[in-house]
């Protein structure tokens, strides 16, 4: 016969070659977890959290323990880096220096649109199908734009806000009570100034609850369109910032900086993408015991983040065998654990085992959510820049 | 052929990769779509004022509290100990003094809780003011160190220090009081010794982007910032945006400069009139020079202390005097690994820039060295994501990226700037009468060399090798990019968890990293003292 | 033992600083040169050590005890100098400094020499001090004597008593010419001040670029 492949060779093909689609069967996925033995993943993740830094270590030993893959955390202190990296090398046509990029949104976008990633490969790996694809579209719809199997999902994130219940009589559960409660107490409000991430997601979280019609949102938007369509959230804006920290006139740099602040004791609220951010930081003693957590009442926008492979990596199997085992029940489980991470899980509970749903502990820990809000997508991506840019002239100096 | 011989060190492992990679930027100067961006940018103008005010008030006010600094002491007992204090003021890293500044004067921080208290902290407008007043303040005190060490490369140098002593005894004779001899002898020849370490602090003080997160305004922010923050964005479109302002920022400081230059020509006139309108009985400036001192080392020495308990104090809410809990934590969350490859590259990138700088120096004559001068100040004025993601684009095809030699290269493109600075005015300000009667006594050019001069200038060359030492123990972006997650460096672990906004974290790793500068700066103190004092 | 200088002349920019001028000092003799300031007297004395300033070019022979100079690096000349300054190196002592210069040999021997210089130098126990705690007249002299201890073949000095006041200069200039007389050397002194002139000693004058017997 012309074609007699043996397994490891097809699969070592596959691995390395982008424009073949990678192994279905799962004979193909044992090939990929044979080929992956002996290889180095360099996991290039943002690392300016001690308790990811530690997990990701943790999840390096059952890597090699299971799978005999040595997982080296390449720490970034901006994700964009990696994409940068990543172009530059292909560019250069040199072969990859990271193997998995932990990943989302405008990076995502980027790295996908200039055809920087590997696969589809995430929802063949074995473990995708325990993820709760129905109750948490965002697995599958990264800030309105679809992942076509790119990026495996990690974690999620909703926007949550917190606050030290000792000092807030009642939280504000909409962007109208934030408002009545800047004008109650001001300057003691504020948010960080966009292009930072939390910014733009509280701008975000205004323009769903200002916005007149939502339809609008999930899809690509044009200049005159946006235009209109934000009027109710300058104006809203506008009401807001005199009120605010420094009268609206600066804001912080970023979401860390008003935490900061919030501990230090010079403002009332913090907010953060983490649902279980602020219990992790009592945890940590960084913020008191009274600490309260909460979404707002109609929900808050919401996302999930992956991780993905670029189209140059060496170690394209051991990384989805790591992008596996990061979706494994244990690993979730593990990573949900508010005493050591407190992200919560991608996966759904009714498709695991009764064994593997008890790994899930349900406690609550002072600073948790006590009600979860529904989730609210991203509006699509073009919105961001657009916001970016009417912030910036507006408010920016 | 051995002159042209002596200049090869530099060329290849520092001007020829510099070089390139600046000219790895060329390509952005001719992106009219970027430049469009750049122009359209509703910040450019106000912040770019910003840099330049922030940039040069600094650098004005550094200058005169490190010149009454020295008119108070130089000939003191004190005068040992000042060097002592402004190496560990030099060795504190800028992220570490911001924060520790900041928790000072913020409204919820140490001086609001010890005057005000209350429940709540005041509103004041201390740190992130719109005027850049926090930051200009916080940079003055940052670089006074910068520029008393490299005061003390001249006043510590033997040959120098005698001559200068001599002629203020002279001057005394002539009828000047301490300070008036003191205005007309000393600080003529150190403004002439620190006008290009001055240059380097306008431009760091101008392109700063650290401090400026913490202390500086963000409505619109220094155009450090905007830049900084447009070089990480994944788009390349905005990367290009801030490649354009980055060109722009480094023509602004230019023309700033060349702006000084042209009012000190006109200004040489009135200051040589000054110097010879005749003896006058100023004093030395003891009361005014010891309210300085005090000014400009206590917020040092209490921003350094308040960073040691920051690092400990995972909570300290408005209003306690003191941290409620204390936890070590944070100082355990470093890798051994990382700290002796820092090390290892920090003396390496000291030791190959001292030895090619000297090499230079003896080889070439002097007028060529406003060329590698100028490649140092651009080395230094440029944005480090610009220059070294130049460098990096221009190791990657090569190979060089992700590799131990790239690693070393990339450390000593900064790393050999600063010691091209700061040691061309000692070096070339050194009485080569020595080295003639050295030869006619005999001695080979060399022997003359290792015997005579290299004893002489031991105090300058400490010094610069010392300052390598801590700036390649500084760098982040460019070791991050070049070692493409292979290699981990300390910087490199520090800048990245500190990304987390963790303050305990930030503030230890900061302390990890003034520590080995910290001792390099005492040891060449104690080493470059000159026993013929 | 004699110097000879052949049609030596110095240049600069083009321009004849100093015109061809033939000079033959024979051991023991001093001949001194008078000039104005500026005049190339100094430039000629770097031009016979062998370091001649870059801007500065020269032509002509010289010779040592009948050795050819040309192109010999200063440390091989055997040529001692003097300067305006002592240029004393001031991280060494005054012992370190008159061993500078001195030839190799058993060190015994040479920290004689050194404590017999001392002596002659009427500076007995000074060698451990720091030059800059001594006088100006005993640091010439210290000067001098290390000069003299690199065992040189010829002497030259410029102005070295300029910077000294009238009273040490008188008692000096018979110390150096003493010394320099007892080793049978030749020497060429560049100054300004007619009295340094040694009693009977040939008088040159620099002019124009011409040198001419006064």
């Amino acid at each position: 016969m012309p074609f007699t492949l043996t397994r490891r060779s097809f699969a070592s093909l596959m691995a390395m070659t982008p424009f073949l689609s990678p192994a279905r069967a799962e004979d193909g996925w044992a090939a990929i977890a044979a080929e992956a033995k002996g290889q180095t993943v360099y996991f290039n993740a943002w690392a300016g959290s001690p308790q990811v830094n530690a997990y990701i270590a943790w999840a390096g030993e059952e890597l090699s323990k299971r799978y005999g893959i040595t997982l080296q955390h390449v720490k970034l202190a901006d994700t964009a880096e990696a994409v940068r990296r990543v172009r530059d090398e292909v560019k250069a046509g040199r072969q990859g220096s990271a193997d998995l990029v932990w990943i989302n949104g405008e990076n995502f976008h980027v790295m996908k649109e200039e055809r920087l990633l590997y696969g589809p490969f995430a929802e063949d790996l074995p473990n995708f199908a325990l993820v709760d694809v129905d109750g948490k579209p965002t697995t599958r719809i990264d800030f309105a734009e679809s992942t076509e199997g790119l990026e495996s999902p990690w974690g999620m994130a909703q926007l949550t806000f917190f606050a030290d219940g000792a000092k807030l009589g009642t939280p504000p559960m909409s962007m109208m009570e934030l408002l009545d409660l800047a004008k109650a107490e001001p300057g003691r409000i504020t948010y960080p100034s966009p292009p930072d991430f939390h910014g733009d997601t509280f701008i975000k979280q205004a323009l769903v609850e200002t916005i007149e019609d939502r339809s609008l949102l999930p899809v690509a938007v044009d200049k005159a369109t946006f235009t209109g369509a934000v009027t109710p959230l300058f104006d809203y804006l506008d009401q807001l910032h005199p009120h605010l920290w420094r009268a609206g006139k600066q804001f912080p740099q970023s979401q860390a900086q008003v935490t900061q602040m919030l501990a230090d004791g010079e403002l009332l609220m913090g907010l953060t993408f983490n649902p279980n951010e602020a219990a992790n930081l009592v945890m940590a003693g960084t913020l008191p015991a009274t600490t309260v957590a909460w979404q707002n009442r109609d929900g808050s926008i919401g996302n999930t983040h992956f991780v993905a492979i670029p189209i140059n990596a060496k170690a394209k199997a051991a990384a989805q065998v790591t992008a596996n085992f990061l979706l494994s029940p244990e690993a979730q489980a593990r990573k949900a654990d508010i005493k050591l991470w407190g992200d919560p899980t991608v996966l759904d509970m009714d498709k695991l085992a009764p064994a593997q749903r008890a790994l899930f502990s349900d406690a609550r820990l002072p600073g948790s959510v006590t009600t979860t809000a529904r989730t609210i997508p991203e509006p699509h991506g073009s919105w961001v820049p657009l916001i970016e840019a009417a912030w910036l002239a507006r408010y920016g100096a | 052929m051995t002159r042209l011989a002596g200049a090869f060190p530099l060329a290849l492992l520092w001007a020829l990769p510099l070089l390139a990679s600046l000219a790895m930027l060329a390509p952005a100067a001719a992106d009219v779509a970027a430049w469009r961006m750049a122009l359209a940018h509703p910040q450019l103008w106000p912040a770019l004022a910003l840099a330049l005010t922030t940039g040069g008030l600094s650098s004005l006010l550094a200058l005169a509290t490190s010149l009454l600094l020295i008119g108070t002491l130089w000939r003191s007992a004190a005068w040992g100990r000042l060097q002592s204090v402004a190496a560990a003021g030099l060795a504190l890293p800028h992220l570490a003094f911001a924060i520790g500044f900041g928790f000072l004067i913020m409204p919820s921080g140490l001086v609001a809780r010890l005057l005000v208290g209350g429940e709540a902290p005041p509103q004041w407008i201390t740190v992130q003011d719109p005027w850049g007043i926090a930051l200009t303040l916080a940079l003055a005190l940052k670089e006074s160190p910068f520029l008393l060490t490299a005061s003390f490369a001249v006043l510590s140098r033997g040959d120098a220090a005698l001559r200068l002593r001599q002629e203020c005894r002279a001057a005394a004779t002539l009828g000047h009081a301490p300070g008036s001899a003191f205005l007309r002898i000393v600080v003529p020849p150190l403004l002439k010794t620190l006008r290009w370490p001055l240059v380097i602090v306008f431009v760091y003080g101008a392109s700063v982007v650290d401090m400026a997160l913490v202390l500086g305004p963000t409505q619109p922010p220094t155009l450090a910032v905007v830049i900084w923050r447009a070089l990480n964005d994944a788009e390349p479109a905005t990367n290009a945006m801030g490649l354009a302002m980055t060109l722009l920022l480094t023509g602004a400081l230019a023309l700033a400069l060349a702006l000084v230059v042209l009012l000190l020509r006109f200004g040489r006139r009135a200051f040589h009139r000054m110097l010879t309108s005749g003896p006058s009985l100023l004093p030395a400036p003891a009361l005014a020079g010891a309210i300085i001192g005090f000014a400009a080392f206590a917020p040092l020495a209490f921003a350094s202390s308040i960073v040691v308990l920051l690092s400990v104090a995972p909570r300290w809410p408005y209003p306690a005097l003191l941290p409620p809990a204390v936890s070590l934590s944070a100082w355990t969350a470093v890798a051994p690994a990382a700290l002796w490859l820092s090390l290892g590259l920090a003396l390496a990138a000291a030791l190959v820039a001292v030895a090619s700088a000297v090499l230079w120096f003896e080889t070439q004559p002097r007028a060529r060295d406003r060329w590698v001068i100028g490649m140092a100040l651009a080395a230094l004025a440029l944005p480090q994501l610009a220059s070294a993601g130049g460098q990096y684009r221009l190791f990657l095809p090569i190979g060089l990226t992700g590799t131990l030699p790239g690693l070393f290269l990339a450390q000593l493109t900064p790393v050999a700037a600063y010691v091209l600075i700061v040691l061309a005015g000692p070096y070339r300000g050194f009485d080569v009468r020595y080295m003639v009667a050295a030869r006619a006594l005999a001695a080979s050019r060399l022997s003359a060399w290792r015997r005579v001069k290299l004893p002489l200038l031991k105090a300058p060359l400490l010094t610069a090798a010392a300052i390598g030492f801590a700036v390649s123990m500084a760098q982040f972006v460019p070791a991050q990019l070049m070692a493409a997650g292979r290699f981990s460096t300390l910087p490199m672990e520090a800048v990245t968890l500190a990304s987390g906004g963790n303050r305990p974290l930030t503030a230890a790793f900061a302390l990890m990293l003034a520590l080995p500068p910290l001792a390099v700066f005492f040891a060449a103190a104690l080493l470059g003292r000159p026993r013929w004092r | 033992m004699a110097l000879t200088l052949e049609q030596v002349s110095i240049g600069l920019a083009g321009r004849q600083l100093i015109r061809p001028v033939s000079l033959v000092i024979a051991p023991g003799e001093t001949v001194t040169l008078m000039g104005a300031s500026g005049s190339g007297k100094s430039t000629l004395l770097s031009f016979l050590a062998g370091d001649l300033a870059s801007p500065f070019t020269a032509a002509g022979a010289v010779s040592l005890a009948g050795v050819a100079l040309d192109g010999l690096p200063p440390e091989k000349r055997r040529i001692g100098r003097l300067f305006q300054d002592d240029l004393l190196f001031p991280h060494l002592t005054v012992a370190e400094n008159l061993l500078f210069g001195m030839p190799r040999g058993a060190r015994a021997k040479r920290m004689a020499k050194v404590a017999a210089a001392l002596a002659e130098a009427d500076l007995p126990g000074f060698g451990d001090r720091p030059p800059h705690t001594l006088s100006g007249g005993q640091r010439a002299r210290v000067a001098l004597m290390r000069a003299l201890l690199a065992e040189p073949r010829a002497m030259l000095l410029d102005e070295p008593f300029n910077k000294l006041d009238a009273e040490l200069r008188q008692s000096l200039r018979g110390f150096v010419f003493g010394h320099i007389a007892a080793r049978r050397i030749p020497c060429l002194m560049v100054t300004h001040d007619l009295a340094d002139v040694p009693l009977g000693g040939r008088l040159l004058l620099l002019k124009e670029g011409a040198v001419s017997h006064a």
